[in-house]
């Protein structure tokens, strides 16, 4: 017997709720320097993290969109409407007894402590800015796992923050870096001493709350030398009327023979603005993986990279996205080589329906002078509506002769005869296009931990149900 | 009730194009019956037509599944009512497990909130296969991609087996087969027919008939049943042809 | 972390203001004391009664030139390219050559032995006009230069010179050159007829930092079929020069054109090519390029598909060497449903070289029934060479079938060694690989009139790459 639907049940709609606002510290509308220095200073932080902010900001402010080659779409994106810190001056919880009642109530309603019971090494949850529950399994924090917010993290492991915060993605790297160096709040900070292999996923839940809210969370992972860790994200918010913006910033260092997997379920509502920035490097024989699966949002601009900056490190980026009705699912891979015999492999799905609009974007670079490195792309598209629409914008570079690089790319659509085929059999034209959906990812799909794949399918599935007819 | 597949003068065209020109047929449920024809007669607009795929349109006539008018429903719900097509040419579909489709066909057929038994699904499941001399590996391999001609016609034959439907059309089943597949494939359609199956073969070459005997011949030419007869009449085309069916035969039929 | 990872981390390099300093055209004369050059607005052509429209287009085209921007790496249409290599203060305008540079030219003008016709133009003045096939122009075959086609065809010539805008980044190039064209050729083939051999059409580009703004406009009416041949070529190989080359192609219903442009200038020549061809229904177009000269060549290639039916081939084979530098820009364009198209663009690098490759297969939304492929290869012969593919799709309809690739890889050791192992040197076993790297897009090629001087050609820059790798031999 299949268990009971509410048990799972993460789906689109089950996202769309909000509890009122009650927030204790308020940052405002707009962005200005006294924005900055009012986050800095209602989180208490040491000054060279000001001052870090308030360059970023400068930067920022320089910056121009990046709308030469990306949509835009961007520049509805006011930044003087949003509201860039949210709090109750709560600090995380280690016990959900002591989370406040409606944040309680909504990681409950959307599965969280149940996860977590089941099958998670540790959980923080975030709540518009701040994180209301942090907690790590006894026996893995014993091993001297560190897993804490970004603002703990800073303060209490200095020495180990300070050395990598910032280095894999600069402040200057983009215009949303810029942002989110100079407002960041949240996020999670994860070191796994040498040789510690995290046997469970540690998993964080980015949940947005408020209105014209921007999330800015912060993420920083090191493993050291042969240590390994999988880390899953999952994010939702609810349906407002108008924009809201989500731009984080993800930095993973996988230091000499270290494996990091980062696994992204998001399903974030129409009306939000995903830009987001994830770059993980990876020392000698280290490996980083990013998992990625985007569904929902009005906008989301994701690129997740890996620079390969040791002899035989491996990158590797296993991407779907679904664009529905009136998205643009911007993603793709960055893949810089930068020493000999390093590997890297990228696979992308996409699936545009309606008007939805799947574009892939990627680099491969290959510098000079090394030798066996290897890149292998490919990208799939399926189309299910006349309206829908794909892109496939790959740009690779390569510099000498001892080197292998392929890209392939694909556009299908699911045939009629397809349908008629299995509406032959007695499905429904919309579980037929569900079941042909889920058949073009399912080999990607099955990388996913198991309890994602599930949520995965479900949410394809009432995707795919508004899609015909 | 009627127990029975009839079609009444039905005209199907494609496009503006008439393919079947006022055809008649009834097939008993527990009967065999044989549609025999030359390329281009019709035959597989007809098999197509009745299940409902879009690109035919009816435009006059009726057909019934034990009295009931099945014109009305969508390809699925024909499917539903007790109609299974075996595919001249089954489509393939990426990613999809033959254990998973078939699992979905069932669940399709049950009521909300029902879920079908996995236990005695599978047992269910390998049963049937094992009678098609299908390898357990199937299961787990995508529906139809990448299979041979027998393979994706025992897959059809399985499926049938599955379904339970009440009436199949066998579109060309016959078509790209070795004589090895061709006795794989009539010893299961063998083995599911009894009072409770209507079979209606399509097929334009005799040797089939050797192995699933009809009760039953029809000669379908232009669009209609031109000519009716017991199985001794799919010998005596195999033998003179078609062309001894004369203009006189079509007028009259 | 050192420097160097640091830049390798940074997302957008180009996206940098030292980086479009650095990139952007140098459009300022660097001293005083020169001639502007190509900056200058051009002398109003000599020609003999030439149109209103025509000389008022070329005066807004130079103002158009001067209003445009110059291009910045920082456009997606730009992204990779040396713009640094191009100054165009450098050249001044095409100037006549002498009577006996004239004659010496004409006699190099060698294409392949049968062809239909030849015209030979040395720093865009027409030296020699032939029609080898008298009964041509019976059939009402048109082959003119520019500049009389413009007087005597002036509505078939408006109708189509230029009309279709430059889509793929150098829109500055292509109004400059409006602005200078004074020839070129023009050829009409009317419905029905049948031109069996090939015609043949060479540019000469003679004189130190001289320029060239060849052009060529071929109409095939419905039904035709016609191939003709672009060279391209310099007097002396160490002459620097500048030349910017436009070309309409117009194929009308069921008429098939085979365009093919052997790009042989000077290695310190600046390259511009400016294609545009439109396949109307059931039209089939094949081009080729071979890319062998320039310091930096950019070849800009749009194939239109606007009749259901329609076909285009776009195929290229590049051969670098030095610090070439080969920069391609490609657009199939499915505008109505039911239209292919074909690209094969091959690449082998070698020394310091760099290709770009940017590619763009759209199917629009009324373009049902698309089958479009594109595929290019980079082989790579050198540890210092540089390719760069961007392939791109953007599919606007559903019932399709787009597939693109690109490859970059080296010499197959395998390979290799069986050669070296029947008693091939390195060399020699390097080269017959590349050739039959190359020999894949050569052997598309329908016409086996147009193909031996192609081979010829190909010939002549692997001897002069060997020359250059081994300067005491």
């Amino acid at each position: 017997m299949a268990a009971p639907k509410a048990d799972i049940d993460i789906d689109r709609s089950a996202g769309d709720f909000s509890y009122p606002e009650a927030h204790t510290f308020d940052a405002g509308t707009g962005l200005t320097a006294a924005t900055v220095d009012y986050i800095s200073k209602v989180k208490d932080e040491p000054e060279w993290i000001r001052e870090f902010r308030q360059k970023a900001l400068e930067v920022f402010n320089k910056k121009a969109m990046p709308t030469h080659w990306a949509t835009k779409d961007l520049d509805n994106i006011i930044f003087n409407n949003i509201r860039y810190y949210l709090s109750r001056g709560q600090k995380p919880s280690r016990s959900w007894d002591d989370v406040p009642e409606d944040m309680k109530r909504t990681f409950e309603r959307l599965g969280i402590p149940e996860q977590e019971r089941k099958f998670l090494a540790g959980v923080e949850a975030q709540f518009d800015s701040e994180a209301a529950y942090s907690n790590i399994k006894k026996a893995v924090g014993d091993q001297g796992v560190i897993f804490v917010g970004s603002t703990e993290g800073l303060k209490e492991h200095p020495e180990i923050f300070r050395k990598w915060f910032g280095k894999v993605i600069p402040t200057g790297d983009n215009k949303f870096s810029a942002l989110n160096s100079a407002v960041f709040s949240g996020g999670s900070f994860i070191y796994v001493p040498p040789g510690v292999k995290v046997k469970h996923p540690l998993q964080a839940y980015f949940r947005i709350n408020s209105e014209n809210f921007g999330q800015f969370e912060r993420t920083l992972i090191i493993a050291d030398e042969g240590a390994e860790v999988m880390y899953m994200e999952g994010c939702t918010a609810p349906k407002f009327e108008t924009a809201t913006l989500h731009s984080a910033v993800v930095e993973l260092v996988a230091l000499k023979g270290a494996k990091i997997q980062y696994v992204t379920v998001q399903n974030w509502s129409n009306n939000v603005f995903n830009l987001v920035t994830k770059r993980g490097l990876a020392m000698e024989d280290a490996e980083v993986k990013w998992i990625d699966c985007n569904i929902g949002s009005r906008l989301t601009m994701k690129y997740p990279g890996v620079v390969m900056k040791g002899p035989r490190a491996r990158g590797e980026v296993i991407s779907i996205a679904l664009a529905g009705n009136g998205q643009h699912q911007d993603t793709g891979a960055k893949m810089i080589h930068a020493a000999d015999d390093t590997t890297s492999n990228v696979i992308s799905k996409s699936i545009s329906v309606g008007t939805g609009r799947a574009t892939y974007r990627g680099q491969v670079l290959v510098p000079k002078h090394l030798k066996n490195c290897k890149n292998n792309t490919e990208c799939d598209a399926l189309l299910i509506n006349p309206t829908s629409r794909t892109d496939t914008y790959p740009a690779i570079t390569v510099r000498g002769a001892k080197n292998a690089m392929q890209h392939e790319a694909s556009v299908s659509k699911v045939s009629a005869e397809q349908i008629f085929y299995m509406m032959q059999r007695g499905l429904t034209e919309g579980q037929a296009m569900s079941l042909t959906v889920n058949g073009f990812v399912n080999d990607l799909v099955r990388q996913f931990p198991m309890e994602y794949s599930v949520e995965l399918k479900r949410l394809i599935d009432l995707e795919m149900e508004g899609s015909v007819g | 009730m009627n127990q029975s597949l009839v079609i009444k003068d039905l005209h199907v065209s494609i496009g503006d194009k008439p393919i079947v020109k006022g055809l008649n047929l009834e097939v008993p449920k527990g009967e065999v019956h044989a549609i025999m024809g030359l390329n281009g007669s019709g035959k597989s607009t007809l098999a197509k037509a009745i299940a409902g795929h879009p690109d035919y349109t009816i435009t006059s006539g009726t057909v019934r599944l034990d009295g009931e008018d099945i014109l009305g429903l969508e390809a699925d719900a024909r499917s539903r009512a007790g109609l299974f097509l075996a595919f001249q040419y089954p489509s393939e579909i990426p990613g999809v497990s033959n254990a998973n489709f078939i699992r979905a066909a069932l669940q399709a057929r049950l009521g909300e909130g029902e879920e079908l038994e996995a236990v005695d699904y599978y047992h269910r499941l390998y049963e049937k296969m094992d009678m098609l001399e299908i390898r357990r590996d199937f299961t787990a391999r995508s529906v139809n991609e990448g299979f041979s001609g027998g393979e994706k016609k025992r897959n059809e034959i399985l499926q049938m087996a599955m379904l339970e439907p009440s009436y199949a059309i066998l579109d060309e089943t016959d078509s790209g087969l070795d004589i090895d597949a061709l006795k794989i494939v009539a010893h299961g359609v063998n083995t599911l027919k009894g009072p409770n199956l209507g079979v209606l073969l399509i097929t334009h070459y005799q040797r089939l008939l050797n192995y699933i005997v009809p009760d039953q011949v029809h000669v379908m030419m232009d669009g209609r049943i031109v000519h009716s007869g017991d199985k001794s009449l799919a010998l005596e085309l195999d033998e003179k042809g078609y062309d001894w069916i004369t203009p006189a035969e079509l007028a009259a039929a | 972390m050192s420097e160097q990872t640091d830049t390798l981390l940074t997302a957008d390099y180009a996206d940098t203001a030292e980086a479009r300093d650095a990139t952007r055209i140098a459009d300022e004369p660097t001293d005083v004391g020169l001639p502007r050059g190509l900056l200058n607005p051009p002398d109003a052509p000599s020609g003999q009664g030439l149109p209103d429209w025509f000389l008022t287009s070329r005066a807004q085209a130079w103002q158009s030139f001067e209003a445009l921007e110059m291009p910045a790496r920082t456009e997606q249409a730009w992204r990779f390219a040396s713009l640094g290599k191009i100054k165009l203060q450098a050249y001044h305008a095409p100037l006549p050559v002498a009577g006996e540079v004239a004659d010496r030219l004409i006699e190099r003008s060698v294409g392949n032995t049968t062809v239909a016709g030849k015209m030979v133009f040395a720093n865009d003045a027409l030296l020699d006009r032939r029609l080898f096939s008298p009964e041509l122009a019976a059939q009402g075959v048109i082959w003119k230069p520019l500049e009389a086609a413009v007087v005597e065809h002036a509505d078939l010539f408006r109708k189509h010179f230029m009309v279709q805008e430059a889509v793929l980044g150098s829109q500055k190039f292509a109004a400059l050159h409006r602005a200078h064209v004074r020839t070129g050729t023009f050829l009409y083939v009317p419905k029905n007829v049948e031109i069996a051999l090939p015609l043949e059409v060479f540019h000469w580009l003679s004189g130190e930092a001289g320029s060239s703004f060849p052009h060529t406009l071929i109409i095939a009416e419905a039904g035709s079929k016609v191939t003709l041949v672009d060279y391209f070529e310099s007097d002396r190989s160490e002459e620097t020069g500048f030349a910017c080359a436009v070309n309409d192609l117009i194929i009308g219903p069921g008429a098939k054109l085979t365009y093919v442009c052997a790009q042989n200038w000077g290695e310190k020549v600046v390259s511009f090519q400016i294609n545009s061809t439109t396949v109307e229904r059931d039209a089939a177009a094949m081009s080729l390029h071979l890319n062998l000269g320039a310091s930096y060549a950019r070849l800009e290639s749009l194939s239109r598909l606007v009749g259901a039916g329609g076909r285009s081939d776009m195929l290229a084979a590049t051969v670098t060497q030095g610090d070439q530098e080969f920069d391609q820009r490609t657009l199939q364009d499915h505008v109505q449903p039911h239209t292919t198209s074909d690209l094969l663009y091959k690449n082998s690098l070698s020394d310091t070289a760099k290709t770009v490759f940017a590619g763009l297969i759209r199917v629009q939304p009324e373009a049902q029934h698309t089958d479009a492929y594109q595929k290019v290869r980079n082989l790579m012969l050198s540890d210092d060479a540089e390719a760069n593919s961007m392939p791109g799709l953007e599919i606007l309809a559903d019932e399709v079938r787009c597939t693109h690739g690109a490859t970059s890889g080296h010499v197959d050791d395998e390979e290799l060694f069986y050669l070296l192992s029947r008693g091939i040197s390195h060399k020699a076993a390097q080269e017959l690989i590349v050739h039959g790297f190359l020999n894949e897009v050569l052997e598309r090629l329908p016409d086996a009139h147009a193909t031996p001087k192609l081979g010829a050609l190909l010939a002549e820059k692997f001897a002069r790459m060997k020359r250059q790798q081994s300067p005491a031999a």
